[in-house]
């Protein structure tokens, strides 16, 4: 009888159980729902009555069609009111730090002059991220939290296709008008620079740790070098891998065909199937090769730069010499912001020297703004005359880094501006390389 | 309450926990299931078609990550049932005035976030890192062997974080079984083994299969240690939905995979009910 006793609380125990892991594993699948739920966007009207029974949930009534309507009523109202607060989403390591109170100097500068809070943060680690985590409050109309977000160059060109972004009043950005340095206005992503203005730019190319290659490397083919297997890091963000692949092949991205896109994918596709690559990263890569873990990668040039200054003095940074990209990283105002007289007072800070000199000072990227070389070789010569001159190396080879040369120019091209069919075709394609 | 209300009360205590399953489970799986029938694109919209076309096409495109998904989670289960059980085991009858303690340790992990104790692995399993850095320095392993990158890093990461789920059900099962039972089996001549495999064994049976459907099933979906510790060559299927979502935005072949994902899970459930569970389910 005793048996018996236990069995009643063993059954509930075991239903409970299965209860339990079924809920378990229906949340793990409802918590990928809020995206879609929020872009169920009916596009022709005329569709939406049958479209609209399929959506019982309550949002799907304020979804609204994201394409052809790009004009907001920003070029109306000239002078947005001010508020007081605003809020930037930049990527990691991209701002000066007091490194004694963890405070950011330019904004504190920023908020002296115009009694604006900024809540800075460092929300952007990959494109593609922090757009599923954007766009569904971007489809449906509402603010997303952030008044100044910074993404990418082919981010901008994908979010002003779908009707994202706010087009800028230039009269409100007097300080880009007077000092954008000439290379980065009119880009190929946003001509007229109607929606984005640059917040810093660099290199994409290979970074690499020679005590480990043991040789110098030059070219991309040196990353698909079977001597290198399981060695190798590949970007997880489709454009600046294919585009590299594109142009080792002989294509300059900006002309590439679906037939060029998987020609890159098979020649990627092959070395990854012999175990080429040890990962597919984002940011993330900058430690494996910090650490050693990884021998040669994909790179951005002004992580290397701030690798060989504080983490790791051996690694290097090369163009590949079959061509390398430009990356812009960019200002631009999403639809609905809250602050938006107090996002324009932001941006417009960013393009006066008195910003943009410390700002270079500390991240070491390319700035957009001119002026920034000429002012940091100035501060150089201070620092010497002052008897500091490690602090001036330093500065001579920050205003080195801050503009880049007519040589490394020369075998730069652009990206392909491309439409939703080809970047999904082209997605697809680079999935097959990196997921197997 | 009046007394011919009575009846009422257990509803009334379903209501609340009723409520939130159908907003938050039954609602977004409808919403789901409607999204997977749809075609479209982010900027052209999504649209109703009834394409119920989508779920051959990802089961033939994704099939071998959904193999290989399985194996791991079946790999995962065994793996935990084999060390979790001595654990169990040895805390529920030799734990004494520990047993909270002992308890207490088995839980500890779960005090630093999931991201962390995987990232925590990463480093620990670095290829110059802690453990393979010091086993090459005195020569065990040779200067190019890699841990990080391989399906055993991923299963031993998935086993390493889903061990509790198997060590806490096994604990309750095992710690009820009164030991004068198997007292009196070995007063009925059945030696130590033969009393753990007829009266111990069979009586911690539920705890088996709470445990491993606790494992298996999050393990099954599980894209957090694979992404972390794995390579291309072992991508699972939840890597697979969480780039379609969000680097795609190819919202109906996440959602269908979704849906085929939990349908082989309910069907491999079903089949292990059948052949461990099915006594415990349906006795008394």
């Amino acid at each position: 009888m005793r048996t018996r006793d236990h069995q009643s609380p063993r059954q509930a125990q075991v239903l409970a159980a299965v209860v339990l892991t079924i809920v378990l594993a229906g949340c793990g699948i409802a918590a990928q729902s809020p995206s879609p739920v929020a872009t169920n966007t009916p596009a022709p009207p005329s569709a939406q009555p049958s479209a609209s029974t399929a959506q019982p949930s309550a949002t799907a009534a304020q979804t609204s069609a994201p394409t052809d309507e790009p004009t907001q009523p920003a070029s109306v109202t000239p002078t947005p009111p001010i508020t007081g607060h605003v809020t930037f989403g930049n990527w990691p390591l991209y701002i000066d730090i007091d490194e004694d109170t963890g405070k950011y100097p330019t904004l504190k500068a920023f908020t002296e002059q115009t009694s604006i809070q900024v809540d800075y943060q460092e929300a952007i680690n990959d494109n593609t991220e922090f757009f599923g985590k954007i766009q569904p409050d971007l489809a449906a109309g509402r603010p997303t939290g952030y008044d100044v977000i910074a993404p990418s160059d082919w981010m901008v060109a994908k979010l002003i296709r779908l009707g994202y972004l706010q087009p800028l009043n230039k009269s409100l950005l007097p300080n880009f008008t007077a000092n954008a340095a000439d290379l980065f206005t009119n880009p190929w992503y946003d001509p007229g620079n109607v929606y984005s203005i640059p917040w810093q730019a660099g290199l994409v190319g290979i970074g690499y740790n020679p005590t480990l290659t043991g040789r110098e490397i030059t070219s991309f083919a040196d990353l698909l070098d079977p001597a290198f297997a399981g060695d190798v890091g590949m970007f997880s963000e489709m454009i600046d891998t294919m585009s590299l692949a594109l142009l080792a092949n002989g294509v300059h991205p900006a002309d590439a065909t679906l037939e060029d896109a998987q020609a890159a994918q098979q020649m990627l596709l092959a070395a990854a199937q012999r175990g080429q690559f040890q990962g597919f990263y984002g940011n993330d890569y900058y430690d494996q090769l910090a650490a050693g873990n990884l021998a040669l990668t994909i790179a951005w040039s002004g992580d290397i730069s701030q690798m060989q200054l504080w983490d790791n003095p051996d690694v290097k940074f090369v163009v590949p010499s079959e061509g390398g990209l430009m990356f812009v990283d960019n200002m631009v105002i999403p639809n609905n912001v809250e602050h938006l007289g107090d996002a324009y007072a932001l941006m417009n800070y960013w393009y006066s020297l008195d910003a943009a000199v410390p700002l270079t000072e500390y991240i070491g990227y390319y700035s957009p703004v001119a002026g920034v070389q000429e002012r940091v070789i100035a501060d150089s010569e201070a620092a010497r005359a002052d008897g500091d001159t490690e602090w001036a190396d330093q500065l001579l080879q920050i205003a080195h880094d801050s503009v880049p040369t007519q040589e490394q120019l020369q075998n730069i091209f652009p990206y392909k501006q491309m439409t939703e069919d080809e970047e999904r075709a082209w997605n697809d394609l680079f999935d097959v390389v990196v997921n197997g | 309450m009046p007394r011919r209300l009575r009846w009422l009360t257990p509803y009334l205590f379903l209501l609340p926990g009723g409520l939130w399953l159908a907003l938050f489970f039954v609602v977004p799986m409808l919403v789901m299931a409607s999204v997977s029938l749809q075609e479209g694109s982010l900027g052209r919209g999504f649209t109703m078609t009834w394409n119920f076309g989508v779920y051959p096409e990802v089961i033939s495109t994704y099939s071998p990550q959904f193999v290989r998904s399985i194996i791991y989670a079946f790999t995962v289960t065994l793996a935990t049932l084999l060390l979790g059980y001595p654990i169990a085991y040895t805390i529920a009858f030799r734990g004494g005035r520990f047993k909270n303690i002992l308890l207490l340790l088995v839980i500890a992990p779960f005090f630093t976030a999931f991201i962390i104790r995987t990232l925590s692995w990463k480093l620990i399993l670095a290829d110059n890192g802690f453990l393979l850095g010091t086993l090459k320095d005195i020569g065990l392993l040779s200067p190019g062997e890699h841990v990080l990158a391989t399906p055993l890093a991923v299963v031993s990461g998935l086993t390493y974080n889903f061990l509790p789920f198997m060590v806490l059900p096994l604990y309750v099962s095992l710690e009820k079984i009164d030991p004068h039972l198997v007292e009196a089996a070995t007063d009925l001549y059945a030696n130590r083994l033969h009393a753990f495999l007829r009266v111990t064994l069979p009586l911690s049976m539920p705890g088996v299969f709470a445990g491993s459907l606790l494992v298996f099933i999050p393990a099954v979906g599980d894209f957090i240690n694979a992404a972390i510790l794995g390579s291309r060559d072992t991508t699972m299927i939840g890597n697979v939905i969480q780039r379609l979502f969000l680097a795609t935005n190819a919202y109906p072949e996440a959602s269908a995979l979704g849906f085929v994902l939990m349908a082989a899970v309910l069907v491999l459930v079903a089949i292990y009910a059948k052949v461990v569970g099915a006594k415990e389910l349906t006795a008394g």
